[in-house]
């Protein structure tokens, strides 16, 4: 996170009713005229000189999948910690379910579940063990507790696991047990920060299931992750952030189209000439291109013809075409159009 | 609040690096101390000095002083009423320890061939007068002289003995001068009882609670370092409720239970697990190394009690500094123990120099030393008679706790994970 203001201007589409295909699928919508799930106005967040959050707004619908997405410093987990009154703020309104988040907010911390980017266990206590003692901080009464650990070991798959110590499990199983807990006590708002970090495919899968599993279940979840392709895979909404302030909110198919990025066209070529290489970045839907020798990598502006075109030239060039491949655009695409660096940069 | 409680102590109890400093190795290094102070305790009891009784003619003149020697040497305890060559007689008690082991020569000059060779470490004879006279070897005498002294149990031989010869000398001498003035004295049967008669004129006291142990100090200032590293329990308690400083004081805060019930219950936890191991490594010490408590074996748990208390209170202290990490405090359970008691004279006959000098000459420092406070806590048990300087010492560790616990309570109320 740095102090610096962008000069670019983020873009502030109107916020659409949300109707991406996952939130179809599920039947959800984030009503308008419900009370938003958290409600985030003007916040305002200072580290000594350097600015945090810069008027921050955000507004999550009960219900949703709500992506948060942005580089390292860009200020997620300083939003993320304000709104759990983990960290104290120099000005704006936080609202959770309707009401003021403070420290002591005890009867709405009951209804939020936190999943750290860290794994927050205790090593000396046993699976089951972790998740009783999360658990019990929500649920006091052993009768009313135990059902729920025994639905949330069953949750994760940690079933023959459950005597085991975190120390015995693998970095996967680690990750899963770091839900449990997060989600014994059945939240209805859950964040999770980052939450497949280090994990291998099989595991990050079973956990972006599980997610969604919640989420049908009635949570609403926030999403953070540098990982766009899990973010496009099981967000209703996303909002890109940056320099602590809102660039753009969507979903992934509205911030998509947000940008003068059509699609990626990669031509595998061997004998490329800077003429035929002139000749393609005149084409007028070209934003930009590079070859390396072997292959010719084009971004090109929205358009019906871009890669009928590019051939064309390419063979007016006399440039033999080998594999070729084009993709559509990413939420790194977007990303990168609106601040001039990928997502993982 | 309970559920905390009752995590914190699962989690101390099977955390075995705790386990091993606060349990394995106070009883792993009291067993030393127990094997290689053994020998230091024998120095401080009375042993009998191997002596050179040389008997000569004033030795045959004097039956009072044979009776005299010979009760020391173990041999007699009969009562005598002869006035022999000194005119005195002593009636020598049947329980008289033996202070002498007496090897009789017929001459001075094979008394001082035995101290030459080493067979004896002194000489007894019988002078012109009646009194008994004794001479110790060169070599002797510097074994047991100073502070360094490696015959230490010899010089406190020498010292009972050379009491009991000035008794019977100064007897002797008061007799001849009684005699002198009044000859009528000495046809008189109670008279001769009376001078006999020396059990009123001396008797033991004892000036402290319980005899003196001069091993006991080590095993106390062992388990004032035992204490002091408890409070590893308290930094970790701290530690994984502050959201500042873990992971798991995130999840922690988030949740609908106030951070003063989880860190209170964190507390009282550590405080019941250091005050569980500490009661184990007493209770070693007391019945299986046999270092005593004075009979006050119930205040000693009450020590136990406020030691470790003391102990939580600076581990929640160390465990608030904001910007250190979890391993670095943790190494601090290992350094500030070790480094505090040396100068509470853990590490030896120097270290207890040291120690007290602090105490002689910079009486604040010592009072500023939470490992000096627990080692004089059980010191205090041990010696004094009354319960006054216990409780002194009680309450200088309770106001330290105080201010360890203010100080740990103003820094966490400071802390708001801003790093995040």
């Amino acid at each position: 996170m740095n102090g610096s203001t962008t000069t670019k201007t983020p873009v502030e589409p109107a916020r659409p009713a949300v109707t991406s295909p996952a939130a179809t699928a599920r039947q959800k919508t984030a009503p308008a005229g419900d009370t938003p799930a958290i409600s985030v106005s003007k916040l305002v967040k200072h580290y000594g000189d350097m600015v945090a959050l810069d008027h921050f707004d955000l507004e999550i619908g009960q219900g949703e999948i709500f992506g948060l997405l942005g580089p390292n410093g860009s200020g997620k987990t300083t939003a993320i910690n304000c709104i759990l009154a983990l960290l104290a703020y120099d000005a704006g309104t936080i609202r959770v379910f309707g009401e003021p988040m403070t420290p002591t907010s005890y009867a709405l911390k009951r209804r939020i579940g936190l999943v750290p980017q860290n794994v927050a266990v205790f090593n000396e206590l046993t699976v089951e063990e972790n998740i009783d003692y999360f658990c019990s901080l929500y649920v006091p009464k052993k009768t009313e507790r135990t059902p729920l650990v025994e639905e949330a070991i069953a949750f994760a798959g940690l079933g023959e696991f459950r005597r085991f110590r975190p120390g015995k499990l693998s970095g996967g199983l680690l990750r899963r047990l770091n839900i449990a807990c997060g989600v014994a006590h059945k939240p209805d708002l859950i964040f999770f920060d980052e939450p497949t970090v280090a994990v291998d495919p099989q595991s990050r899968n079973a956990i972006l299931e599980g997610i969604e599993r919640l989420n049908a279940d009635g949570a609403t979840v926030v999403y953070t992750s540098h990982y766009m392709e899990e973010v496009e895979q099981i967000c209703d909404r996303i909002l890109i952030m940056d320099h602590g302030r809102h660039l753009a909110l969507g979903t992934a198919d509205e911030l998509k189209s947000m940008i003068d990025t059509g699609e990626h066209i990669t031509v595998e070529t061997l004998d490329l000439d800077d003429a035929a290489l002139a000749a393609v970045r005149a084409l007028g839907f070209v934003i930009e291109s590079s070859y390396d020798g072997r292959e010719l990598h084009v971004r090109c502006r929205r358009g019906e013809h871009n890669l009928v075109d590019l051939l064309a030239v390419l063979h007016d060039a006399g440039a033999n075409v080998g594999h070729l491949t084009s993709r559509p655009p990413t939420l790194n695409d977007v990303f990168l159009e609106l601040t001039g660096k990928a997502l993982r940069d | 609040m309970w559920a905390t409680f009752v995590m914190t102590i699962k989690t101390n109890l099977r955390n075995r690096p705790a386990l091993f400093w606060l349990i394995v190795f106070p009883l792993a290094l009291a067993t030393l101390f127990n094997g290689v102070l053994g020998g230091l305790k024998d120095g401080y009891e009375l042993q009998a000095l191997p002596l050179a009784v040389v008997e000569d003619a004033n030795w045959s003149k004097s039956a009072g002083a044979r009776t005299f020697i010979e009760a020391l040497s173990g041999k007699t305890t009969q009562t005598t009423t002869d006035g022999g060559a000194g005119g005195t007689d002593m009636r020598i008690g049947a329980s008289v320890t033996t202070l002498v082991r007496a090897r009789y020569v017929d001459t001075q000059a094979q008394a001082r061939s035995a101290l030459a060779d080493g067979s004896a470490k002194g000489y007894l004879r019988v002078d012109d007068d009646g009194g008994i006279m004794l001479t110790l070897s060169a070599s002797a005498v510097e074994s047991m002289s100073g502070s360094m002294a490696s015959d230490s149990n010899g010089a406190i031989t020498v010292g009972a003995l050379n009491g009991a010869i000035d008794l019977y000398n100064r007897a002797g001498a008061a007799v001849r001068d009684l005699i002198a003035e009044h000859p009528q004295a000495a046809e008189s049967r109670a008279f001769w009882a009376s001078v006999g008669d020396v059990t009123g004129m001396t008797r033991e006291v004892s000036l402290t609670n319980f005899a003196p142990n001069a091993t006991a100090r080590y095993f106390y200032a062992l388990l004032a370092m035992a204490c002091l590293m408890a409070m590893g329990y308290s930094i970790s308690a701290v530690t994984s409720a502050q959201a500042n400083l873990s992971a798991l004081g995130i999840r922690r805060t988030v949740a609908p239970v106030s951070r003063p019930c989880q860190l209170i219950a964190g507390f009282l936890a550590s405080w019941l697990c250091s005050a569980v191991s500490l009661t184990i490594a007493l209770a070693y010490i007391r019945y299986v190394c046999d270092v005593p408590l004075g009979g006050r074996e119930p205040l000693a748990v009450l020590a136990v009690a406020v030691a470790s208390f003391m102990a939580c209170a600076f581990g929640t202290m160390i465990g608030a500094i904001p910007g250190l990490r979890h391993s670095v405090k943790t190494g601090l359970t290992s350094a500030i123990p070790c480094a505090l008691s040396l100068f509470s004279g853990l590490y030896g006959q120097l270290a207890m120099e040291l120690s007290d000098w602090i105490t002689r000459h910079t009486p604040i420092l010592a009072l500023a030393n939470p490992a000096q406070q627990v080692t004089n806590l059980f010191y205090d048990i041990l010696y004094y008679d009354d319960y006054r300087p216990f409780a002194t010492t009680c309450g200088v560790l309770i106001a330290m706790s105080l201010v360890f616990l203010t100080a740990g309570v103003a820094m966490l109320k400071e802390q708001r994970h801003e790093h995040l």
